[in-house]
């Protein structure tokens, strides 16, 4: 009975919108995002800071441990760009490039390799219509909103050799390698690095381009079938 | 088809009754489902799955025989029976030994080598324990492992049940009230792993696998329940230890394994449940049916209804259902006068059935030896609990320093200063610091004087080539009394300059202002040449660790204005950097972490303010027993670390206070009053000590000695059933809970409380001396 049920379940966020050629298309030449060094005192106190707190934080656990407390510390929100490290550790609030940036900075620092990653998700457009409103009200670019597609950064932490771990800074957790599409889902990724390939869960990453990811629910329904 | 499902609690810590229920209706839609229940305050009773209902009367009414009868001839009657409450099917499997076809539970033999804390049957799986040391254990060692787990420790009961004991006396107030529920003093510490939960669960029928996923928890109720979870295939490397597992231990039943992932991706096993979890019917949506692999395994009879997996991810909601007319909901209990809520917990009489079966011999200790993975089962205790095996190691020397005493005339209670004990604390201390200093480095120790200004320590110390470490003028001109001269001694803490006038006018050995103010106080100070030091330095405040003491660091700005301010320092004194936080508190690895943080901010520093940093010193804070069990080898390390950040470091300074004084001084007292049950049991006695001498009684324990009024032989006390009430008349003057006098005790005889000489001696109140 209830197995039944499950079965009938329309997908509401299951849209014909979701386009992710033309979002791949659209952020082709968009860099990760980089926090600026005046080469000065100012940018040396705040990185020293980032630092020396970071490793307090980490309480001698694993430096794979995700340093959340930068979003305990920093709101996600909009940032205005460019940005150096100075001004940034001053916010209230930062952007998901300044938050992965500071991140990725931080793995590094721990000894741990951690690249760039630049994901493209699915929400709704109710949610990116709200988003769109808030960044252009706090005079930043909304360049990173395409219909119910978002671009968002994070970091792609080498666990073991030729393995990664998704790191989102601005929401505080790994992704999830299983991606079953829907609100959140991950539907591409593109990884900075300078090897040849990644295993992130089962799927295959070659640095460098924009690709697609596979979503298990497809796999689901083979295994049902068979 | 007939099957028996016992288990059908549905708050928010559920039993599986109902999810087994749902997997089976889809799998067998015509099989009758008998829902088994103890109590009709279980909501389950009245999940629409359950064709009939079997309720019995809570455990503490029930006939076990008769029972155990009735249940037989069930299962000779063809029903299955598949069991969700661990303690019923304990019992079960001792009603039935040689098991029983039908009955799809586990034997004796298996839950004995899944119990907790060190699941024998674990060995093949790629999990490891986390460490644990059973309760039967003295205090003493206790407090110990607390210390070095940083108090991130449960304390778990044998069945059910775990709480987080930050603290001593929250560790015996929690060990009293589970020892009472659980009817056994056989509870465990076990340290506790950060990580993602995720199990393994399995059912299998006579040592064959049906079938196993493995599910990580997505979402978690506050008591650390699944809420929301992910089903999949076990991982390849689980698959063959768990057949070898399940062979082994001739698995009858649903199981789980309940793990942590560390960050580091090791899996540790928290336990083993002998039955399938409440959350079974996740693993059925994701397509897998293991109660109804289950059922086949044991009948034969396939499913009537294939699966079709509908989603690997599943989460629960809350629902309304309707009352079963035929068992209308029973009366809410009366609330206590002046009580708050209705005691609601355990309506089926799970702790009743635990004090049962205790009394039956069917729970017995499962040998939860110490373990840090190991299991190395010790064997049966009988009741009642192994009092020696709770009695603490008390240094010889403090029994020889005990013989200078004229007990006889001695009034009570009377701190008594152990000789032979602090001269040798110091040596050893001394002999540390001289190993430790190098061409480059002096290892220097600087006595804190506040701990216990007692002259007999600030002595020992200055013939140990220690430095005075004070935070007031008192404390400073009571050094220089002892014959410290004014460069031996470090000036620290936020009211240093108290009392005003009493400042040395020669230059002091160290300074460490504790705020911005502070600072610019001292700049100020020395250029008015009232202030010479040696080193002028700061204190920082621990990052991570609440502190109300030195500079913060906390905001970018804050550094920055560190920074800035360590510029004004003169320039003539050399430049210092202090710190303190107790690792008796913080615990002992985490104080090592601090430390390590400590050097990356103090480098960080050193490179911002360009200020050459040439003294470290590290506070105190150290409990006697990690300071001396610690070999040299991990100083020695951290001097070469210092150096290694900090290589203008000259001097590394270390402020031992109770690490010296607590050992150093004893309490005596004497019973005055005891009381006796009508068997002969002393249930409570009253002394003449109290907390007003032993303040420190909250925070750590004492070993306590009795003395035979006889012979004059010292004797520990191991821990019993006798608490010793102090002799104020404060309600939270107990000096010890829960203690086992020996027999022939009496009023008078001579009790001495060890480890008393630091704070207790210190902070020692007058309160009811008249
Ligand atoms: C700065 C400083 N040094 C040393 C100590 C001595 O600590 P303990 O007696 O716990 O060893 C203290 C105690 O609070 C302190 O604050
Ligand atoms: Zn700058």
């Amino acid at each position: 009975m209830s197995l039944a049920e499950g079965n009938e379940l329309r997908e509401v966020n299951e849209t014909d919108l979701v386009d992710v050629g033309g979002a791949m298309a659209k952020w082709e030449h968009f860099p990760a995002s980089a926090i600026l060094h005046h080469g000065k005192p100012c940018c040396r106190v705040a990185r020293e800071w980032i630092f020396s707190t970071d490793y307090s934080q980490l309480n001698g656990e694993n430096p794979l441990t995700g340093p959340r407390w930068l979003r305990l510390k920093y709101k996600w929100g909009a940032s205005v760009w460019p940005i150096s490290w100075c001004e940034a550790v001053r916010q209230k609030t930062l952007d998901c490039g300044a938050l992965a940036s500071m991140a990725n900075e931080v793995f590094v620092m721990r000894g741990v390799k951690s690249y760039p990653a630049q994901f493209i998700q699915q929400y709704t457009e109710e949610a990116t219509r709200h988003w769109r409103e808030s960044w252009t009200d706090g005079n930043a670019s909304d360049h990173w909103i395409k219909d119910d597609l978002i671009y968002h950064e994070g970091c792609a932490v080498v666990v073991r050799e030729g393995e990664i771990r998704l790191w989102d800074a601005s929401a505080g957790w790994w992704m999830n390698p299983k991606q079953f599409g829907g609100y959140g889902g991950l539907v591409a990724l593109r990884v900075f690095a300078p090897q040849a390939e990644f295993s992130w869960g089962a799927h295959r990453i070659a640095p460098g381009r924009w690709q697609r990811i596979q979503n298990e629910r497809q796999g689901l329904a083979l295994a049902s079938a068979g | 088809m007939k099957i028996y499902i016992s288990g059908l609690y549905s708050g928010t810590n559920p039993q599986p009754g109902i999810g087994v229920a749902r997997s089976l209706r889809a799998a067998y839609p015509d099989a009758t489902l008998v829902g088994v229940e103890y109590s009709n305050r279980c909501s389950g009773i009245h999940w629409a799955d359950f064709d009939e209902l079997w309720l019995q009367r809570p455990w503490d009414e029930l006939n076990l025989d008769a029972y155990a009868a009735e249940i037989k001839e069930v299962l000779d009657a063809g029903a299955l029976w598949i069991s969700g409450v661990d303690l019923e099917l304990m019992w079960l499997a001792s009603v039935f030994p040689e098991g029983h076809r039908n009955l799809l539970t586990p034997s004796t033999m298996a839950l004995r080598k899944i119990s907790k804390p060190a699941v024998e049957a674990h060995v093949g799986l790629p999990v490891s324990i986390p460490t644990y040391i059973s309760t039967e254990t003295p205090d003493w060692e206790l407090h110990a492992f607390c210390r070095q787990h940083g108090w991130k420790v449960w304390l778990k009961g044998p069945y059910y049940e775990a709480v987080r004991t930050a603290s001593w006396d929250v560790f015996e107030r929690v060990r009293t009230l589970l020892a009472r529920a659980w009817s056994t003093e056989r509870l465990f510490l076990q340290t506790h792993v950060s990580g993602y939960e995720e199990s393994v669960c399995f059912s299998a029928y006579r040592g064959e696998l049906a079938g196993a996923v493995y599910m990580r928890k997505r979402e978690l109720t506050e008591e650390g329940k699944t809420w929301a979870g992910d089903v999949t295939e076990v991982p390849a490397e689980f698959v063959a230890p768990l057949k070898q597992m399940v062979r082994d231990l001739n698995w009858t039943g649903g199981a789980e394994l309940e793990m942590v992932r560390d960050t580091g991706g090791l899996l540790w096993l928290l336990e083993c449940n002998p039955r399938f979890p409440a959350w079974i019917y996740g693993s059925t949506i994701a397509g897998h049916n293991l109660p109804a692999l289950l059922v086949e395994s044991a009948t034969g009879v396939p499913p009537a209804r294939t699966q079709t997996p509908v989603s690997e991810e599943f989460t629960r909601v809350v629902l309304e259902v309707p009352v079963r007319s035929q068992f209308p909901l029973p009366s809410l209990p009366e609330p206590y006068p002046g009580g708050i809520g209705h005691s609601l917990k355990h309506p089926s009489g799970t702790l009743a059935l635990a004090e049962r079966l205790h009394k039956l011999h069917i729970l017995e200790s499962n040998g939860n030896g110490n373990g840090n993975g190991n299991g190395n089962g010790n064997g049966h205790h009988a009741e009642p609990d192994n009092v020696t095996a709770t009695i603490p190691t008390v240094p010889s020397s403090f029994i020889a320093d005990l013989g200078a005493f004229d007990f006889a005339e001695m009034e009570t209670p009377s701190f008594l200063f152990l000789e032979s004990t602090a001269a040798a604390l110091f040596a050893r201390a001394a002999g540390q610091a001289a190993k430790l200093t190098s061409e480059t480095t002096k290892v220097t120790n600087a006595y804190s004087i506040k701990t216990n200004p007692d002259e007999r320590l600030i002595k020992l110390a200055l013939e140990s080539n220690f430095l005075a470490e004070a935070i007031s003028l008192l404390e400073v001109q009571k050094a220089l009394k002892t014959g410290f001269k004014p460069e031996q001694v470090i000036l620290n803490g936020p009211g240093k300059w108290w009392p005003q006038g009493l400042l040395p006018t020669s230059p002091i050995h160290a300074v460490f202002c504790d705020s911005l103010a502070d600072l610019r106080r001292v700049v100020a100070s020395v250029e008015r040449k009232e202030l010479q030091a040696k080193i002028v330095g700061v204190r920082l405040r621990t990052p991570t660790v609440g502190s109300r003491f030195g500079i913060p660091v906390y905001t970018p700005e804050e550094l920055e204005k560190l920074v800035a301010a360590i510029g004004t320092l003169p320039t003539d004194s050399a430049f210092g950097i202090h710190f303190h936080m107790a690792s008796s508190n913080i615990g002992v690895r985490q104080w090592w972490h601090l430390y390590e943080s400590m050097l990356r901010w103090c480098r960080s520093i050193e490179t911002l303010s360009g200020r050459r940093i040439e003294c470290l010193d590290v506070g105190g804070g150290w409990f006697p027993d990690d300071w001396q069990t610690d070999s040299g080898d991990q100083f020695a390390a951290a001097v070469a670390r210092a150096r290694q950040f900090l290589p203008h470091v000259v001097q590394v300074i270390s402020e031992p206070g109770k690490a010296m004084a607590q050992p150093s001084t004893a309490l005596a007292m004497r019973l005055l009053e005891l009381e006796e049950s009508a068997e002969g049991e002393i249930k409570e006695a009253v002394v003449d000590g109290s907390i007003a001498e032993l303040p420190m009684h909250f925070f750590q324990p004492h070993r306590i000695l009795h003395r035979d009024s006889q012979t004059g032989e010292w004797r520990a006390l191991g821990r019993g059933k006798t608490p010793l009430l102090g002799r104020l008349c404060m309600e939270h003057d107990i000096v010890a809970w829960n203690v086992e006098l020996p027999e022939g005790a009496s009023a008078g005889d001579l009790l001495v409380f060890c480890d008393a000489g630091a704070y207790d001696r210190s902070m020692s109140y007058v309160f009811g001396r008249g």
